[in-house]
């Protein structure tokens, strides 16, 4: 038995919020593997996550949702996508690995982003000041999914329900991240 | 004080009076107002002063175009220089101050500037301060310096704050006038998104200066009505107090709202927000704007456009005059007559330049066709004017009007050219307008209400057809077209007196023929030479008339005279609103490293790394210096053991089939045959033969790799790797993904570090220098199952290992190794001692990969291998690169020890002068090695490996130094490498 405990820190510390029409707060029980597609690989992972997690790969720019620990899967570039799935251990690689076997390049980026959810009736008001990309319904649906930046951080943007957007920014710039966001909610409340 | 001037009816609301003080002085307006509309009603005339020759000026137009009403306005740090009173939206306690003088602005000390106008034409400083040289720096400019400049800042930081944001739309719409209005009824009918734009406070335009029926009801009130009609659609968005203020690439527009000017305070909340809106069509509505007509002493307050004289009577109710003239060229001017004696202003004289019948005009005033206003008298206000005949007519109030000029501004802002258009005598938007843009109503030329109206709402239902959408059925609101002729006359010739072009530089005629004599004929030369169309206003009334007279200097057509090019902004934006929330700490985003949290208990000094907070020391009670800190970490770690967060270093995860391949491509050495559970040094070279970056790969897995970059270039490493992986080989199998962010990883450096990580690395694993020998990595667990990566390598030249967990646990990772570590008096050591251990132990870092080394130079030459291929392996062979006398990378320690060495000095032969034909390299980086008790340093010099044990000038004339080092090997500890192995 080692000597050490090791205990894990969320990024801010569980952060949550309320705000006048809009609340925040930071998503921890979750955990992001990358899937790449290895060449000429794409039907043998087709099958295999629709054998494993009951679904297919979504089209860059889409998400599908899995049964599996209420998971979804982000299409986001050519040949990767994130696997988000509801996992608190830090084996979540294993767990996919096992589903996946060698049909991907499989990388743990659960500890790379903060993850948040942004929601309320001010949430689009207050994402207008820092999100250069149109989130309205018309152009940005629910399930859509997008790489953009904000106030020169790197974000992953999904939009969950009308008023709610999932994101994801690097880790390491999390606090930053969090005063980007308070700020654009002050801005507009 | 009562409100002399003003008069019935306007658009204000005079339920709620406002106070508000100008120069100090207490008046009273009504909501609705502006600056200028509240100091025309109470009687002011004088409010500003000219900027050269410090003329007495007052409010001039009604809008944004403003020359010469500009007025500080708020005080201490909410201070804004250049203010239009003529935009400026009144609200209560609003503090107003004239600018540009000293003493008063009644009795400006300055005004003897106008005295010496004969000295100081177009070009004065050119031409009058040549001689005597010295005295330019210590006399000349020191004077025009104190001189020049439009208002005042306040010197202390802005407190407001400013925000950014973006919008996207169907149809921009930009003009709230007749035709933006129209445009954007047909548009919002249709379901486009819209968004509509006007830079007043209230949406109408024109509608709301004039007295034009629309649809059987006042302007005002269709105005009122379809903005209501707009208000009440999902699908518009209405944006008052906005500018579009430039156009840009692919349907991109700059906005700049105003959100709380209008407002005593900003209640903490952004006072100005930068719109960056991405537009699929822009339909330009932006209106006309009046010029006027130059003639001797045109300048004086009182002397207005005749338009903005219109406005003030009919929307804001205030009389500019109690007995107006009207000087005109068109029929426009007699509707200003018109307008005034309805509200009971007394109509002196309508002057019209053209030989004509005359148009109907008020009873009592005096019409003289084919007149010309020549001169003006009144110092601090009009008083009267002198026509071309010697008649004088007493007027308090000049309203003159030159015709109109279609506001094509943001049509230019592509290096788009207006055309002219003959029968209104000014320029229309040209063919090449920015891409998705139209025109529409007065914007585009068309000048009457009537085609205003249908103009907005055919462009409108076209553009959206064009997008997808169906235009509505509902026909156009009707009005009349009214009388727009007008004959070009831009200025009275038989005028004696300065005529002024510019209000804003004080520009004149006889400046623009001054040019035209010497020479400056281009109007770009002419508008640099005079400063015409410069400052605030940028030329927006000044412009058209003065490169008509230069065309009549030059022999040209005005067409073939063309325009200066219109850039953005439209309007002035404030820097603020530019930097918008940008500012000090916020100016870019921070990263903290996993044992952040940490470190500052510790009490930590940090240094920024590009965007990462690293700690740079960790200074302990008693050491009064930061070296003290850093000897004490260097001592320790080479004595004990040490500890580093190295998260900063990039990580990339490359897997594939082709993966090795791949590596091997893109290192200069092979990487082809690196075992698994192995950890190679690894070069990259640009394809310029250039060193890129350097840092390790280990192999993970038989198809799985984890590179490591410098802090540095995690990022431009990545791109590269994606380039070459994308573009130079799509055939490879191959996939990377930053790890960076993924891991904490720690540095733990020293002879003690096995014996410290033993207590962590979970018993199962040996790391046993026998099962895991220098350059080992491997996936192992440590703390009782907690996964986890260790890599044997060393950057501070000891036995060292790096250790990497999940991120998360990074916090945790970093408590647990100093609490292991306590019985070996572990220390954490930050950037400074890092530094100090890769100098000692002779590894290059940043300062060695500056962009400009080789391999050769740095001494790893036999590195590029010649039995592959790589990126920068052939141009590396440039006879360039590889002289005899070419650099090499070398240690340097002060000949006198006692000396400090510096970076950046410059190496010369001794005996040499220190000048740029001997020098002979430089030093790249330098550090004090408590374990030699002296500075020592890396640098790169011709030939160092042939040279050691010479003694050269390290020359550092920048810092005045000039002092004797001696060179030696670059490793000053353990040259054999026999400390990493054991």
């Amino acid at each position: 038995m080692s000597d050490f405990t090791m205990v894990a820190t969320a990024p801010l510390d569980g952060y949550a919020k309320d705000f006048d029409g809009v609340s925040l707060a930071e998503i921890t029980n979750r955990a992001i593997i990358s899937i790449a597609t290895p060449a000429g690989g794409e039907a043998h992972l087709a099958k295999a996550v629709k054998s494993a997690f009951g679904t297919t790969l979504p089209n860059i720019g889409g998400s599908q949702s899995s049964t599996f620990s209420n998971g979804q899967f982000l299409g986001l570039q050519q040949g990767q996508t994130f696997f988000v799935f509801e996992h608190d251990a830090p084996n979540a690689l294993e767990i996919v690995a096992e589903q996946l076997k060698d049909a991907a390049y499989l990388s743990d980026q659960t500890d790379s982003f903060v993850m948040l959810t942004i929601s309320g009736k001010n949430a689009r008001l207050a994402l207008e000041r820092i999100c250069l990309i149109d989130l309205h319904p018309d152009a940005f649906s629910i399930g859509r999914v997008a790489r953009t930046s904000m106030e020169h951080l790197s974000v992953i943007i999904k939009r969950t329900d009308e008023d709610t957007f999932f994101l994801m920014s690097p880790r390491s710039s999390a606090l930053s991240f969090l005063h980007v966001l308070e700020t654009s909610i002050h801005n507009v409340t | 004080m009562t409100q002399k001037n003003r008069i019935d009816g306007g658009l204000i609301d005079r339920n709620e009076p406002i106070s508000f003080t100008f120069d100090g002085r207490q008046f009273e307006g009504y909501s609705g107002d502006t600056l200028a509309s509240a100091l025309l009603a109470n009687g002011e005339k004088l409010v500003a002063r000219s900027f050269k020759y410090h003329r007495p000026r007052g409010i001039f137009t009604a809008g944004s175009e403003e020359p010469n009403a500009l007025v500080h306005l708020r005080r201490g740090a909410y201070l804004e220089p250049n203010t239009r009173a003529t935009v400026a939206e009144l609200y209560g306690g609003l503090e107003a101050t004239s600018q540009n003088f000293r003493g008063s602005l009644k009795h400006d000390l300055m005004a003897v500037t106008d005295v010496f106008s004969p000295l100081l034409s177009a070009g004065f400083y050119y031409k009058t301060f040549m001689w005597p040289k010295a005295f330019w720096e210590k006399i000349y400019e020191p004077i025009i310096r104190s001189s020049a400049g439009l208002g005042r800042l306040s010197g202390e930081e802005d407190p407001d704050i400013y925000d950014k944001g973006y919008l996207h739309c169907d149809v921009l719409i930009i003009g709230a006038g007749p035709s933006g209005l129209s445009a954007a009824l047909a548009a919002g009918r249709s379901g486009a998104r819209v968004i509509l734009c006007d830079e007043d406070f209230r949406f109408g335009g024109r509608l709301n200066a004039e007295t034009f029926e629309v649809s059987g009801m006042s302007g005002t009130d269709w105005a009122m009505e379809t903005i209501a009609e707009l208000a009440a659609m999902d699908n518009v968005r209405l944006m008052p107090r906005t500018t579009i203020y430039g156009a840009y690439d692919h349907g991109t527009y700059g906005a700049l709202e105003r959100i709380s000017d209008h407002l005593p305070t900003s209640g903490n909340k952004p006072r100005q927000v930068l719109w960056r809106i991405y537009s699929k069509r822009a339909v330009l509505c932006a209106g006309s704007t009046e010029r006027p007509i130059a003639f001797g002493n045109n300048d004086r307050p009182g002397i207005m456009l005749a338009g903005a004289v219109r406005t003030y009577v009919n929307r804001w109710g205030a009389a500019p005059g109690k007995r107006v003239a009207i000087f005109t060229n068109n029929d426009d001017g007699w509707r200003t007559a018109h307008d005034l004696a309805a509200k009971g202003v007394e109509i002196t004289a309508i002057i019209d330049s053209r030989e004509c019948a005359p148009l109907s005009a008020p009873a009592g005033a005096a019409i003289i066709m084919g007149g010309q206003v020549v001169d003006t008298k009144g110092r601090h206000g009009i008083t009267s004017i002198t026509l071309a005949n010697g008649q004088q007519i007493e007027t308090d109030c000049l309203a003159v009007s030159g015709g109109w000029n279609p506001n094509v501004h943001l049509t230019c802002h592509q290096r788009g050219r207006p055309v002219w258009r003959e029968n209104i005598a000014a320029f229309v938007p040209g063919g090449d307008i920015p891409t998705g843009m139209m025109v529409a109503g007065a914007a585009s030329g068309e000048l009457t209400l009537a085609s205003a109206l249908k103009q907005g709402h055919k462009t409108a239902n076209s553009v959206v057809k064009d997008l997808g959408f169906k235009p509505s059925r509902k026909a156009v609101s009707k009005a009349e077209d009214e009388p727009v002729e007008v004959s070009a006359f831009w200025h009275v010739k038989a005028s004696k007196s300065r005529a002024w072009l510019d209000l804003q530089n004080d520009v004149t005629v006889k400046d623009i023929k001054l040019a035209y004599q010497e020479g400056y004929r281009s109007v770009e030369h002419l508008k640099r030479y005079t400063t015409l169309g410069m400052a605030t206003d940028q030329g927006k009334t000044s412009n058209i008339p003065a490169l008509a007279i230069m065309a009549e200097c030059t022999g040209k057509t005005i067409p073939e005279t063309g325009t200066t090019i219109f850039r953005p902004p439209y309007t002035p934006i404030p820097i603020s609103a530019l930097a918008g929330r940008s500012r000090g700490k916020n100016f870019r985003p921070m990263r903290l490293t996993p044992s952040d949290k940490w470190a500052k208990e510790q009490g930590a000094v940090f240094i920024e790394t590009g965007m990462w907070m690293r700690a740079q020391w960790f200074p302990r009670e008693g050491e009064s210096h930061w070296r003290e800190s850093v000897n004490r970490e260097v001592k320790q770690t080479r004595n004990s053991v040490g500890i580093c967060d190295v998260t900063t270093l990039g990580k990339i995860d490359i897997q594939g089939r082709d993966a090795a391949e791949f590596l091997n491509r893109v290192y200069a050495n092979p990487f082809l045959k690196l075992p698994i559970g192995k950890v190679r040094y690894g070069l990259m070279l640009r394809e310029d033969g250039i060193v890129m970056d350097d840092g390790t790969t280990a192999r993970l897995g038989e198809n799985h790799y984890l590179m490591t970059t410098t802090t540095a270039n995690a990022v431009s490493v990545f791109r590269h790797l994606e380039f070459c992986a994308q573009c130079l080989w799509p055939d490879l199998d191959v996939k990377m993904i930053s790890a960076t962010e993924q891991f904490a990883q720690f540095a733990v450096a020293g002879p003690n570090s096995r014996k410290l990580l033993q207590k962590i690395v979970d018993t199962k694993f040996d790391i046993s220098n026998k099962a895991f020998p220098f350059m080992a990595c491997g996936e192992i667990t440590v703390c009782g199952g907690l996964p986890a990566r260790l890599f044997r390598i060393s950057f501070s030249g000891e036995l060292a290992y790096e250790i990497a967990v999940p991120a998360r646990y990074g916090d945790a990772m970093i408590r647990a190794l100093m609490e292991a570590g306590e019985e070996y008096e572990v220390v954490a050591y930050g950037t400074e001692a890092l530094g100090v251990m890769r100098i000692e132990k002779g590894h290059a870092a940043g300062n060695e990969l500056n962009g400009q080394t080789t391999a050769r130079d740095l001494g790893m030459e036999r590195m590029v291998s010649k039995k592959k291929d790589c990126i920068g392996n052939v141009l590396s062979e440039r006879p360039g690169l590889n002289r005899e006398d070419g650099l090499s990378l070398v240690g340097f320690q002060p000949v006198d020890r006692k000396l400090e060495l510096k970076a950046g000095a410059h190496f010369v032969a001794k005996g040499n002068p220190a000048n740029t034909e001997n020098d002979e390299g430089w030093m790249s980086s330098v550090a004090f090695s408590p374990i030699h008790g002296h500075s020592i340093g890396l640098g790169f010099i011709k030939r160092g490996h042939e040279r050691l044990g010479e003694i050269v000038q390290a020359a550092d004339p920048l810092r005045s130094r000039n002092i004797e080092v001696e060179i030696v090997s670059p490793h000053f500890i353990d040259p054999e490498g026999e400390r990493l192995r054991v």
